[in-house]
């Protein structure tokens, strides 16, 4: 699944994501794209408290931030 | 980066600043200790003084507002304080290649100009925002400020029930075209740090421009500056303190604020009991009633209610607020807008009628001090932040409270 959260400040970002987990399986993998800052800080420690598998995160052109992470 | 580069101490501090973000609590300590230094000097940090000055001063260029009783921006402390954290924070994103211009969809702007309205009506009516009324007043030992604070609690999870329907019914209003110009390329973007050290420089002469008539005003500057770069590198933010742990059970936010908290707690302790800055009898009085404001208890409930509602529906509390638009949040834009333009209509009309309402009772100074004694003030609001830390870090271990 793809999350476009692309100029969306704090707290959109994570209530997307969030939301988006429940809709997943576990193992299925999430990719978002997103600009906020914050959220570079906030998903990996979010993963680590739900145990959720922070995978990959990519500076893009653009100011933009792709991160995946993995449904446990 | 180069080996040589790597080895440059210099180099190694920059990227300890503004390489990653800080823990918030770091970041709380920081600002605390800032806190009780402005205390020092004058009184301590306030964000919605200092907007409402840029509103009255909006207002009075169009002839709405008498000019004589404006005080202008260049001569208003806390005006000027708030126009230094926005730049305090460019200049962090700027040196740490993290400013861009950041649009977001329509829905997002027109929530930052909502929220931003209901700030700026909660703050008039409540006397303070998330930072003068909170974050300096719980220190201060204002029994309104911890009314203040219940208030801005309930206003911030309704408002988030709020925008947790609102993306489940109406995922469009936050979806939709967005744009983010001026980024900087990955690895590259230098040119970000040199605009960086020009802001920073702009602010050193800015503060110097006072040092002979207005020595205060010097102080205020460097430290509204440092108080926005800290910010920014740490994301210090009053709504995510209150809002995390019932949303994602984060308890970092919250942490970092009760650890500022706790610092100024302190300080400003010593300040009141010690007359730091007070000269004679009568204004030890006043020193130790300075940012004990007349709102306890109604028109801070009152105040930090719709306060809540406002800084969780835009994203960011007045310092979040301030921060973000220095770091190139167009929504937080519309925001701080909204508290300027609304502030002096909602001080000039609103407050006088709900001040009319309220009787007296309900909305006086409020200083624990009084009531409690100095130990047992302190010992009262150390015991509520204790309180709070073990709250938070039991809801992110358990997850009760948190809605995802």
């Amino acid at each position: 699944m793809t999350l476009d959260c692309k100029g969306l400040s704090c707290p959109m970002p994570m209530m997307k994501v969030a939301k988006a987990m429940k809709e997943l399986k576990s193992g299925e993998a999430l990719e978002m794209f997103g600009t906020d800052p914050g959220t570079k800080t906030d998903l990996p420690n979010w993963c680590t408290k739900t145990g959720n598998e922070f995978v990959e995160m990519t500076e893009l052109e653009g100011g933009v931030t792709r991160m995946v992470v993995k449904k446990a | 980066m180069s080996e040589s580069k790597e080895k440059n101490p210099l180099v190694q501090l920059f990227g300890t600043f503004f390489g990653k973000h800080w823990p918030v609590w770091v970041g709380g300590i920081v600002l605390g200790l800032l806190n009780i230094l402005l205390f020092a000097i004058k009184s301590p940090w306030g964000a919605s003084g200092g907007i409402t000055n840029w509103g009255d001063n909006f207002y009075s260029l169009f002839g709405l507002f008498d000019a004589k009783a404006v005080t202008a921006i260049n001569e208003s402390n806390y005006g000027m304080l708030v126009l230094l954290i926005v730049l305090g924070s460019f200049a962090g994103a700027l040196f740490s290649k993290e400013f861009a211009l950041r649009i977001p969809p329509k829905g997002e702007m027109i929530k930052g100009f909502l929220g931003g309205g209901l700030m700026a009506i909660g703050a008039t009516v409540g006397i303070g925002c998330s930072i003068g009324a909170f974050f300096s007043g719980v220190p201060a030992l204002s029994g309104g400020a911890i009314i203040f604070a219940i208030g801005m609690f309930a206003g911030v999870i309704l408002s988030l029930k709020y925008l947790i329907w609102e993306m489940e019914k109406f995922p469009k209003w936050s979806s939709g075209k967005s744009y983010n110009y001026l980024a900087a390329k990955p690895n590259q973007g230098n040119w970000q740090i040199i605009a960086g050290i020009i802001v920073l420089i702009a602010i050193i002469i800015m503060s110097y421009s006072y040092a002979k008539e207005n020595m205060v005003m010097s102080w205020f500057i460097i430290i509204a500056g440092l108080m926005g770069l800290i910010s920014q590198r740490s994301r210090f933010c009053i709504v995510k303190s209150f809002r995390d742990p019932f949303m994602s059970g984060e308890s970092e936010g919250a942490v970092g604020v009760i650890a500022g908290l706790a610092v100024s707690l302190i300080g400003f302790t010593a300040i009141k009991v010690f007359g730091i800055g007070a000269i004679g009898e009568l204004s030890i009085r006043a020193r130790e009633m300075t940012w004990v404001f007349p709102h306890f208890w109604a028109k801070a409930a009152v105040g930090g209610f719709i306060f809540g509602l406002g800084m969780t529906i835009a994203g960011g509390c007045a310092v979040g607020t301030l921060w973000r638009m220095g770091e190139g949040q167009v929504k937080l834009w519309f925001s701080g807008l909204a508290m300027v333009l609304i502030s002096p209509l909602s001080a000039k009309f609103l407050v006088p009628v709900v001040d009319n309402i309220l009787p007296q009772s309900a909305k006086f100074r409020n200083y624990l001090p009084d009531y409690l004694g100095y130990d047992g003030a302190f010992a009262l609001v150390l015991g509520i932040l204790l309180l709070w830390y073990w709250f938070v870090k039991w809801n992110e271990r358990t997850g009760r409270f948190s809605a995802f």
